[in-house]
């Protein structure tokens, strides 16, 4: 994935977890302008739809500031955009893109695509190079062909498409999953004695679904910053518009729903 | 002949010096609390151990013997707790032994004391005992540092104050059994879902003047869901990359083989090792 | 000279009591005096021509430079002051370059038109906020052809800071028999060849000189090939389909 970069303040003040009366010793107390507020996001994209999930918690240190925290945002034009991280940055993030998207379809009189709002995403990123928004984004939407797209991002622009990714505190438990489960990785054909790797095909949504639950419940069990609420939302293919909406410029031929269930809140 | 090894110690301090990270301790970023009551004492902990921001154990006992009516419940790093308590049980054991008596509450407390204050708060274990001898219930903290507070309602590790707030609206003097147990049910179930170090199910130990008994898991709030698929992998789905098949001619060059019949019984009776009674 | 104006002319931004702003009326004029610039948009692409207006045997023809790229998909024809286009397409370039980066895609014909039409505007003593640039009107009208989604697009963006889309549009001081010719030969079905032919038939129409090869210059935009202006060999093979 893209390259990760060390950032200057969130490497001085990794999240601390020390019990706060534990064996003291000599440190240095500074401020730092950036927190971690946890959460994890995942996003999948399929044939002819896109699905971007994350929990509703939101943490610092071991206290819960919200349990009902959204992390994916409709930013308009029929796209949208998770953010993990400090959630301040991702909410601003949300809405500086919902802005400048909103700014395209007045200054070009047309929805903007999603490969033109990936490249438009990651200079907003690189913009602040140097004092980076601390937030890892995935944004989502069809193309212009109507198939799934998901963009993925490290915190200063550097970005590709990919079909499948979590970000957050619980990624390095849930890729794998995505890796054994969506691309099929380490999976062979059963007789072909290792000789032939199983090929991904294209999974049904209500398979995708599902996985994307059970990655959720999973990663609650094991990170203690995930939890509360699962927030899952779809963009599918919109009908074909119909003779009132022939001359609706809100029409993009993205549906968007969004779903909430509970997660454990433990 | 017991005590630490700090041979180490050198090496590691020149390790880290050189930017290697300290390895990281499972810590029970905890929630425990106790109570007394007429006619007893209650303690009470959750059931996550953590390292980092990861569940290490989602269903781990804090709640330690000492003694038959002597029980310690521990928050701090997990190998400290349970190794401080059963030397501590150890010693309170050989005490009771050479003085013919039961051992009391307050010596356990001053065991353990003296033992993490040498240690300078080293040796992170917070806890709380909780105990009934001849002279009545007792309940105290111990700190990691040495020092100890004797109340009758006490709250540590990072759910504390999760806990204390529940304490500090419920509780009342002159509780029952019953309503002590429920009390401190509910400090841990808060700092079950208010603290993320804790977490999962909540474990409980009465101790009375005749007998203390342990609930492990008395309460489960915290059931993983079911999931919505199936995860099974077809047999063959992982490749096989070596065989090696091994005939019994060739084990029995190193050990006795034993041919079973239909019912798993042994025809031959040699060569099994017998264990004194 | 003229008196009764003369109280309204200088400011640029001050309105005649008839409600007239007396610079941008002149600056219009301006392209009258230009030479005449022809576009022809089709379904296949868009073709623009000049005339070249080689007023000396001593002048290099090449080093006249009236069609311009602004980008792989736009091209534009100029009539008028032609250092003042120069601005223009400095600043429509920027913008094409600006939406590449920022977007990762070509700038639309529109948008580019109107990116044009916002700094046309720029002058006289400059809005709140907004340091103005130029003195004067700019006095150059610009043909813009360019290919995008939408397909071959032509507009026609003046000094006024006004701009329209046109199917083919004459501009310069052979603009007014030009337009009417254009209007009575242009149809919707017109192949890339015939648009060649009618913007060089107009040309001629219109010109003083005699039209050859070398006094006149074509561009195309079309979906494939993008801007393209045409080679000495090509204009050769157009002229001669003329006759």
């Amino acid at each position: 994935m893209a390259s990760s970069y060390m950032l200057p303040y969130a490497q001085q003040a990794p999240p601390s977890y020390a019990h706060p009366t534990e064996a003291s010793q000599p440190r240095q107390h500074h401020w730092s302008p950036y927190t971690e507020n946890g959460g994890v996001i995942l996003g999948i994209a399929g044939k002819d739809y896109v699905i971007l999930a994350g929990d509703t918690r939101s943490s610092e240190g071991y206290n819960i500031n919200t349990r009902t925290a959204r992390k994916v945002f409709s930013v308009g034009s029929g796209l949208i955009l998770g953010v993990v991280g400090m959630s301040a940055d991702g909410e601003e993030l949300a809405r500086k893109v919902t802005r400048k998207i909103d700014d395209y379809k007045r200054n070009h009189d047309k929805h903007i695509t999603v490969s033109a709002a990936a490249v438009m995403l990651s200079r907003i990123l690189y913009q602040k190079r140097f004092f980076p928004y601390y937030c890892q984004p995935l944004l989502g939407g069809l193309d212009e062909n109507g198939v799934g797209a998901i963009y993925t991002y490290d915190y200063v622009g550097s970005f590709e498409r990919e079909q499948s990714r979590a970000f957050g505190s619980a990624a390095a438990l849930i890729t794998p999953f995505l890796d054994n489960q969506i691309n099929l990785k380490n999976q062979f054909v059963p007789g072909s004695n290792g000789e032939q790797p199983k090929q991904a095909g294209d999974l049904p949504r209500a398979t995708v679904e599902k996985i994307v639950k059970d990655a959720f419940t999973s990663a609650v069990e094991r990170q203690i910053e995930v939890g509360d609420g699962l927030q899952l939302v779809t963009i599918t293919r919109a009908p074909p518009r119909t003779e009132e909406e022939a001359d609706d410029d809100d029409w993009t031929g993205a549906a968007i729903s969004v779903e909430l269930s509970p997660l454990k809140k433990d | 002949m017991g005590g630490f090894d700090f041979s180490n110690h050198t090496r590691n301090a020149a390790l880290m010096a050189a930017g290697m990270p300290a390895p990281k301790a499972t810590s029970t970023g905890t929630t425990i609390v106790g109570c007394l009551f007429d006619g007893g004492v209650v303690i009470a902990a959750d059931t996550r151990a953590t390292s980092g921001s990861i569940v290490a154990d989602k269903n781990c006992e804090k709640l330690h013997y000492i003694s038959p009516q002597i029980w310690c419940a521990g928050a701090g790093t997990a190998a400290d707790t349970e190794f401080t308590t059963a030397i501590v049980s150890s010693n309170l054991e050989l005490h009771a032994l050479s003085t013919g008596r039961k051992p009391r509450v307050v010596t356990c407390m001053t065991m353990l004391k003296q033992h993490l204050f040498k240690y300078q708060g080293h040796i992170g274990a917070y806890l709380v005992v909780a105990g009934c001898d001849p002279t009545g219930s007792h309940l105290y903290t111990v700190h990691a540092h040495g020092s100890t507070d004797r109340l009758p309602y006490v709250t540590m590790g990072s759910g504390s104050l999760a806990a204390m707030s529940v304490f500090e609206t419920q509780w009342k003097k002159g509780l029952d059994r019953e309503a002590a147990v429920k009390l401190c049910s509910e400090a841990i179930l808060s700092g079950i879902f208010n603290d993320l170090g804790s977490g999962s199910n909540v474990d409980v130990c009465v101790i009375t003047p005749d007998k203390a008994t342990l609930m492990r898991n008395y309460i489960t709030p915290n059931v993983r869901a079911p999931k919505e698929l199936q995860y099974k992998f077809e047999k063959g789905t992982t490749a096989v990359l070596q065989e090696k098949l091994i005939s019994k001619d060739e084990l029995r060059r190193y050990i006795t083989v034993t041919e079973l019949d239909a019912q798993g019984d042994s025809s031959l009776t040699t060569d099994v090792m017998q264990v004194d009674a | 000279m003229f008196i009764a104006r003369s109280e309204y002319d200088r400011g640029i931004n001050t309105f005649s009591p008839e409600g007239r702003l007396f610079q941008v009326e002149y600056s219009l004029e301006a392209i009258k005096l230009g030479s005449t610039a022809i576009g022809v948009a089709t379904g296949y692409g868009v073709v623009i021509g000049v005339e070249k207006r080689v007023t000396s045997p001593l002048l290099e023809a090449s080093s006249v430079e009236k069609i311009v790229e602004i980008d792989r998909h736009l091209g534009c024809a100029m009539s008028g002051l032609q250092a003042d286009a120069r601005s223009m397409i400095e600043h429509a370039r920027v913008e094409a370059q600006n939406h590449r980066f920022h977007y990762g895609e070509p700038l639309r014909v529109e948008s580019t038109t109107q990116a044009i039409c916002d700094l046309a505007l720029r002058f006289g003593e400059g809005a709140d906020g907004e340091e103005s640039i130029m003195s004067r009107p700019f006095g150059v009208a610009l043909l813009i052809a360019g290919c995008d989604e939408d397909g071959p697009q032509l507009y026609h963006a003046e000094p006024s800071g006004t701009f329209y889309r046109y199917d083919a549009k004459a501009i310069g001081s052979g603009s007014e028999g030009a337009q009417a010719e254009l209007q009575n030969e242009y149809h919707s079905s017109l192949t890339l060849p015939e648009a060649e032919s009618l913007v060089l038939k107009t040309l001629k129409q219109v010109m003083e000189e005699k039209l050859d090869s070398k006094n006149v210059q074509l561009a195309s935009v079309t979906k494939e090939k993008g801007f393209r202006i045409y080679s000495d060999d090509e204009m050769q093979e157009v002229v001669s389909r003329l006759n």
